[in-house]
C-alpha cells in the first residue's frame, strides 16, 4: 500500500465536506459576531435526523430537508438563547452541544429501540454523482467524480458564500454587522434579523454536514459520531479567517490529515502527530494571523 | 425589618438557579414521558441511585472530586476576567504525568505520591501558563488557543501511553500505563467506597480559594481585574503578572484533578477514561452554574455528579437511558447563562464609557 496515491485525495476530499460546510456555518455566526461553539451538537442533530428521515419517508430528499429542519430548529434554540436571552454565546453553544448529544443518544432508544448504533440495510444512502465527460480525464475525473452530492454543495456554498459577503449589499451589511453591532444599528440595520439569518443559515449547513456524515459515505447513526468535527470546523474557521475561500483551503488540509492519519493506521505508526497537526498549525497561524483574528471575532471580549 | 431584607438578600441571586434547575427537570420529565415511562418513579429512582445509600452517596462524591477540582480552576480563570477552555487538556496532562511521576520516580511511596501530585499540578499549571504568556506577550485570544492545545495535549497523552510508556506486561496491548505501586494510592476514606483523599483535597482547595480571593491582596486585585480591568490597571495592578498567576494556579487545579482521579481511584493513566466521561466540561458547567463562586462550585458539582451516577442508577432500574443526564444538564446551563451574560454586557458597557468609543 503506498501512503500518498489518489485513494488518499479522493477520501480527502469526501471527508472534506462534513467539516467544510459546518466550517462556513460558523464563519456566518462569526461575521454578525456570534462564536458559535454549536457547531458539534447542530453537525449531530443533522445526522441524526437524516436518519430518522430516511427511515420514515424512505425518500432521500425528504431525510435531508429532515435533517436540515431538525438542525435549523436546534440553530434557532442557540440563537434565541444568545440573542435574545444574551447568553454568552460560548456558554451556550457547549450547552448545545451537550443536549443534542444526550438527544439524540436518547432518541435513538426511544425511536429505534438499539444502543449504540443504527443500522438499516434497507435503507439508501445519498446517490453518487458521475459528472459525464469529467469522469472520463483519468486523474482528475477520479478525484472530483462520483461524490455525493453534498461534496458539491459544499464547494459551491464556500464559492456562493464568497460572492454574497464581497459582491453583494446584503452581503456586506452582514460584515458591517460583525465590523461593529452598534454603529451598523445606528445606520438602521436590523441587527437582530441579521443575526438570526446567519444563524438559521449556519443550521442549514450544519443539517446537509451531518446528513453527509450519516447518509454519505456509510448509512447509519452511531453515538456522538461527529466525534470533534464540529470542534474541527471551528478550527477550520479561524484559520481561514472566516473568509469563505479561505476555510475551503484549510477545510482540504483538515480532510487531507484525516484521510493520512486513518491511511497511517495500516502503517502501524502512531496516529496522534499526524491528528495533532491541524491544531498546532491553526495555532502557529494565529501568531502571524492575530490582528486580523480579532476580526472575525468581534464582539467577543470575554478574554480581555 | 433587617431580617426580611437579609433574606431577600440571601435569595436573590438564589431565583435564577432554582428557576433554572426547575426548567431542568421539567425538560428532562418530558424526556422521560416521551419514552413512556412514568416520570416521578424516574425521578425517584435517579435519585436512589445519587444518595439512595451510603455507597451510592460516595460514588456520587467519587465522581464530584474531579468535576470540583477542573470547576474550581475554572472558576478562578473566570474571576481573572478570562475564559479558561482548556481544562481538559490540562487534566490529561496533570493525569498523565500523575502517573509517569508515580512510575518512574524512585523513593518510599510517600515521595511518589507527593511527586505525583506536584508533578500533575505542575504539567497542569504550565500548559494553561502557555496560553497565558501566548495572550499577554503575541495577543493569541486565549479563548481559541486554550480550545486547540486541547487537541495537542489529549492526543499527546495518548500517544504517550500508546507508544513509549505503554503497559506490555498484560496481555491485551490497552492504551495505559503500567499499575502504580499501591503505597502510593490516595487512600480511600471508607473501606470499599470509591470515594477517595481527592475529595478532602478538593474541598481544602474550595476553602483556600475562598480565603484568598476574599481576604487576600493578590486576591482583590483578581476580582478588580476580572470586574473592570481598566479600573485595575488604573489602580496598579500588573495585569500580565495577575494574568499569568491566575492562569497557571487555574491549570494547576485541573492538573490536580487528573492526579486525583489516576491516584485515588484508576491507579493508571488509560487513554481516554478522562475525557470519555467529560470531567472537564462537566466542572465547566459547576462553575458557571455557581457563577465562579468557589463555595457554590462545591454544591454544583456534586449538584451535576449526582445526577450523572443518578441517571446511572435510573438506567439499571428502568427503561429510560441515562443521557437524560446530559439534557437536563443542558438545559440547566442553557438557563443559567442568560444571567452570566447580563452581567458581562453591563460591565461591556462601562467599558465602553471608559473608552469613548465602541
Amino acid at each position: 500500500m503506498e501512503l500518498f496515491d489518489y485513494s488518499l485525495f479522493v477520501s480527502a476530499i469526501r471527508m472534506v465536506s462534513p467539516i467544510l460546510l459546518a466550517a462556513l456555518g460558523g464563519a456566518l455566526c462569526a461575521r454578525v459576531g456570534i462564536f458559535n461553539v454549536g457547531l458539534e451538537g447542530l453537525i449531530l442533530a443533522g445526522a441524526f435526523s437524516a436518519i430518522v428521515g430516511n427511515h420514515f419517508t424512505e425518500n432521500i430528499f425528504l431525510a435531508l430537508l429532515t435533517a436540515v429542519a431538525v438542525s435549523v430548529l436546534v440553530s434557532l434554540l442557540f440563537g434565541y438563547a444568545t440573542i435574545h436571552l444574551k447568553s454568552n454565546p460560548i456558554v451556550a453553544g457547549i450547552a448545545i452541544n451537550f443536549l443534542m448529544l444526550g438527544l439524540t443518544t436518547f432518541a435513538l432508544r426511544a425511536i429505534f429501540d438499539v444502543k449504540g448504533a443504527y443500522y438499516n440495510k434497507d435503507m439508501s444512502g445519498l446517490p453518487k454523482v458521475d459528472i459525464p465527460f469529467v469522469e472520463d480525464i483519468p486523474v482528475v475525473g477520479q478525484l472530483i467524480s462520483g461524490h455525493s452530492p453534498l461534496v458539491y454543495t459544499a464547494f459551491l456554498a464556500a464559492i456562493l458564500l464568497y460572492v454574497f459577503f464581497y459582491r453583494t449589499v446584503t452581503g456586506f451589511r452582514v460584515l458591517a454587522v460583525g465590523k461593529n453591532e452598534a454603529a451598523a444599528r445606528s445606520l438602521g440595520l436590523k441587527v437582530t434579523t441579521i443575526q438570526y439569518g446567519a444563524i438559521i443559515m449556519s443550521g442549514v449547513l450544519c443539517g446537509l454536514a451531518g446528513a453527509q456524515l450519516s447518509l454519505g459515505q456509510v448509512t447509519m447513526f452511531t453515538e456522538g459520531m461527529t466525534a470533534g468535527r464540529g470542534f474541527i470546523a471551528l478550527v477550520a474557521m479561524m484559520l481561514g479567517q472566516s473568509h469563505p475561500i479561505g476555510i475551503a483551503g484549510s477545510s482540504l488540509l483538515f480532510g487531507l490529515m484525516d484521510a493520512l492519519s486513518i491511511r497511517l493506521q495500516g502503517f502501524s505508526m502512531p496516529t496522534q502527530f499526524t491528528a495533532m497537526l491541524p491544531y498546532v498549525i491553526t495555532i502557529i497561524a494565529m501568531f502571524f494571523l492575530k490582528d486580523r483574528g480579532s476580526d472575525s471575532l468581534a464582539g467577543q471580549h470575554t478574554s480581555r | 425589618m433587617m431580617l426580611p431584607q437579609r433574606l431577600h438578600k440571601l435569595f436573590t441571586p438564589l431565583i435564577q438557579p432554582l428557576l433554572a434547575v426547575l426548567i431542568g427537570l421539567l425538560a428532562g420529565a418530558i424526556a422521560i414521558s416521551f419514552v413512556g415511562e412514568p416520570v416521578f418513579e424516574t425521578y425517584k429512582a435517579m435519585w436512589e441511585g445519587a444518595f439512595g445509600n451510603f455507597y451510592f452517596l460516595t460514588s456520587t462524591l467519587a465522581r464530584a472530586t474531579p468535576i470540583l477540582l477542573v470547576g474550581l480552576g475554572v472558576a478562578l480563570a473566570f474571576r481573572a476576567g478570562v475564559f479558561n477552555l482548556g481544562s481538559e487538556g490540562q487534566m490529561v496532562l496533570g493525569a498523565v504525568s500523575a502517573a509517569l511521576a508515580a512510575l518512574c520516580i524512585p523513593g518510599p511511596p510517600v515521595v511518589k505520591l507527593l511527586a505525583a501530585i506536584v508533578a500533575g499540578m505542575l504539567a497542569g499549571g504550565l500548559w494553561a501558563l502557555l496560553a497565558g504568556w501566548m495572550e499577554s506577550r503575541f495577543k493569541v485570544q486565549l479563548l481559541i488557543s486554550t480550545l486547540l492545545l486541547n487537541y495537542v495535549a489529549v492526543l499527546f497523552a495518548s500517544y504517550l501511553v500508546a507508544g513509549p510508556f505503554q503497559d506490555k506486561t498484560g496481555s491485551a496491548a490497552l492504551a495505559q500505563t503500567p499499575m502504580i505501586d499501591q503505597g502510593a494510592w490516595l487512600p480511600k476514606l471508607f473501606p470499599g467506597m470509591s470515594v477517595h483523599m481527592g475529595f478532602v483535597i478538593a474541598i481544602v482547595c474550595a476553602v483556600v480559594l475562598i480565603v484568598i480571593l476574599k481576604y487576600t491582596a493578590p486576591g482583590y486585585e483578581v476580582k478588580m481585574l476580572g470586574l473592570n480591568p481598566f479600573f485595575a490597571q488604573y489602580g496598579g495592578v500588573n495585569k500580565v503578572k495577575l494574568l499569568l498567576l491566575s492562569m497557571f494556579f487555574s491549570g494547576a487545579l485541573a492538573g490536580l484533578a487528573g492526579s486525583v482521579e489516576v491516584l485515588g481511584s484508576q491507579y493508571r493513566y488509560v487513554d481516554g477514561a478522562l475525557t470519555a466521561p467529560g470531567f472537564a466540561w462537566t466542572g465547566m458547567m459547576a462553575a458557571l452554574l455557581a457563577n465562579s463562586n468557589p463555595l457554590g462550585t462545591v454544591v454544583t458539582a456534586i449538584l451535576l455528579a449526582a445526577l450523572e451516577t443518578g441517571a446511572m442508577g435510573m438506567e439499571r432500574n428502568t427503561e429510560v437511558p441515562l443521557e437524560v443526564a446530559s439534557v437536563i444538564q443542558a438545559v440547566l446551563i442553557l438557563f443559567i447563562s442568560a444571567k452570566l451574560t447580563l452581567k458581562l454586557v453591563k460591565f461591556r458597557r462601562k467599558e465602553r464609557e471608559v473608552h469613548g468609543t465602541v
